[in-house]
């Protein structure tokens, strides 16, 4: 059973001064739990591992669904899959940051794997910032989470020019980094949706975290960014070498086609790279959960995943680019519908993936981890809610204890 | 110790760990908010645009230009003081849920109160409250709508001939994608 231990909350106006200003649910109650969960090494190293092993195999299944050309499988919109294949032939697309979000993983039971959100990932600042300020305000000892979220990814910004090369590692030559050495004053553009301060604040998160990798950033609202086949720049017409956005795959190729194609031609071109690279939409997608399963039949990390429903055990219904909990269908073993939830996504594919209850408290809610991952394992932080987690779950952070 | 502990620390949050520390400790750092010079003009409808922004190194003040009882243009010149009652009537508004700043659609502009302490929040009543206010969506949006000036168009875009943007209809769009779900 999951422990907590009660806490001293941060008060809204310290959280608004942060820049966390989601701190309150629609409903008025706080967003961030008043407790942390109770983790212990055994388990955080669990976790880790868990993550770091997971990454490899969702690289590996990457390739076979290149190689065996499984698009249409994943639910893939045809006009991506060029610029997937070519985001996925070069290391310079290099991956900056993704969630697994994973049930078990307290008391001994067994980590599994429920999705990889790996091109938008949300959560970031909770994650990162917020559960680390409560040790703070609660004189705790820092050192006690699994948390380098914050570093990890700035160090991994480094790695966009140093690749898989320790961008930390001093030159007896220069007596410089790696990165240092390397890095030619290339820019990174951030951008996210105006009017949506939660997308606001990760992503100006994320370029802070640039911004001490060494980097040369901007931000840029979506809406203002400007773009032809050669180049992506800001406002000011000043143009960059990277663009972060927050804004996921499927929805440019859906919504901006006409950009996709674009983009398409910026990649042929090798003007610009995109941030999270195109191929993060093939780990986004929950159709790689049953790839996944093809390929490693015996990994402990997997529950059965399949196309269509299945027999005899119960199992979850899931759109392969669902978000929130939407558009989610618990069945019980002889078929009967336990629990569903309404959503704006069941136009897309659905997956069955076998049920598998998250950890639970005394009062009966519901827990999932969310591990980031940054080139390694590097942070957890936990979700409360019903038997499906949608946007108005708490987060919870942790301690080891 | 395994790798996975070692950070947690507040050298660990990198330049985050200033902003974070300062917070916490209760003396957030403020940015001096720039005084604001407006021309304010009264629309057909009888609620009110700025037409004209001027940052200023002095005291804040606007020129409101409406019709008085005869239909004829008069204008007015109201002092930061004025203007800081107004905004101030105005946040309480916004706290008590009756402001038309937090509002849907002000797509034909707002009251003067409203107008004022959308563009000039920041400079009369601080940047911590300003900050808040623009995290709430319908305010930031009304706080581009409201205002018309060559200046702050200037700050949203200077678009290029050659170049396109995308993305026109996401400033408005509330398909939230958010929480742990993405």
């Amino acid at each position: 059973m999951i422990q907590t231990v009660k806490v001293k909350p941060i008060d809204n106006e310290t959280l608004d001064e942060i820049g966390f200003s989601w701190h309150t649910d629609s409903d008025g109650t706080s967003y961030v739990a008043d407790e942390l969960i109770e983790v212990s090494s055994t388990e955080a190293e669990a976790y880790y591992n868990a993550a770091n092993e997971l990454y490899d195999m969702y690289a590996e299944a990457a390739e076979y669904v290149i190689e065996n050309d499984l698009f249409f499988e994943l639910g893939i919109p045809f006009n991506l899959v060029e610029t997937i294949k070519k985001s996925w032939e070069n290391d310079v697309h290099w991956h900056l940051y993704g969630r697994f979000d994973l049930a078990g993983g307290i008391d001994g039971k067994q980590i599994k794997l429920i999705e990889f959100n790996a091109d938008t990932p949300t959560g970031l600042f909770e994650t990162a910032i917020v559960q680390w300020a409560m040790l703070k305000v609660n004189n705790m000892d820092e050192e006690k989470q699994f948390n380098t979220v914050y570093e990890s990814i700035s160090e991994n910004f480094k790695r966009l020019i140093t690749l898989f090369d320790d961008p930390n590692e001093v030159s007896e030559e220069t007596q410089q980094s790696r990165f240092e050495e390397r890095y030619e004053s290339w820019r990174i553009l951030f951008s996210s949706i105006e009017g949506l301060d939660e997308d606001e604040v990760t992503t100006k998160l994320l370029k802070r975290m640039a911004d001490d990798a060494g980097f040369i950033t901007g931000f840029e609202f979506l809406q203002d960014v400007q773009f032809d086949d050669e180049s992506i720049s800001d406002a000011q017409n000043q143009d960059y070498e990277y663009w972060f956005k927050l804004f996921p795959w499927e929805d440019i190729a859906i919504e901006e086609g006409e950009l996709a194609l674009t983009l398409q031609h910026i990649m042929e071109s090798q003007s610009a790279i995109i941030l999270n690279p195109a191929y993060t939409l093939l780990f986004q997608s929950k159709g790689m959960l049953k790839i996944l399963c093809d390929l490693f039949p015996e990994s402990p990390y997997l529950l059965e995943t399949s196309y269509e429903p299945l027999v005899k055990k119960a199992y979850v219904e899931k759109k392969v680019f669902g978000r929130e909990g939407a558009n989610v269908k618990f069945f019980n073993a002889d078929g009967s519908v336990e629990a569903e939830t309404e959503g704006d996504y069941g136009h897309y594919k659905s997956v069955f993936q076998e049920a598998f209850d998250f950890p639970q408290d005394g009062d009966e809610n519901y827990y999932q981890a969310g591990v980031f991952f940054a080139y390694e394992a590097c942070g957890l932080g936990y979700r409360r809610g019903g038997k499906i987690l949608d946007n108005m779950s708490k987060f919870v952070g942790h301690v080891i204890r | 110790m395994s790798k996975f502990l070692t950070v947690g620390s507040a050298i660990g949050l990198g330049s985050m760990s200033l902003v974070v520390m300062t917070a916490l400790s209760g003396c957030g750092e403020q940015e001096d908010p720039k005084n604001r010079f407006l021309i304010i003009e009264q629309t057909p409808m009888g609620k009110y645009t700025v037409i004209e922004e001027i940052p200023t190194d002095g005291p804040s003040r606007a020129i409101i230009r409406e019709k008085d009882e005869n239909g004829r243009v008069v204008e007015r010149i109201m002092s930061e003081e004025e203007m800081r009652v107004l905004a101030d009537q105005e946040y309480q508004r916004v706290q008590n849920g009756t402001s038309e700043t937090t509002q849907g659609n002000s797509g034909g502009g707002m009251g003067l109160g409203g107008t004022i302490l959308a563009v000039a929040a920041g400079s009369l009543l601080g940047n911590m409250i300003a900050n808040q206010l623009m995290g709430n969506k319908n305010f930031s949006q009304n706080a581009n709508r409201v205002n018309k000036s060559a200046y702050h168009a200037d700050k949203r875009a200077a678009k290029s001939s050659s170049k396109k943007s995308f993305f026109s209809k996401k400033s408005t769009s509330s398909g939230k994608f958010s929480g742990w779900g993405g």
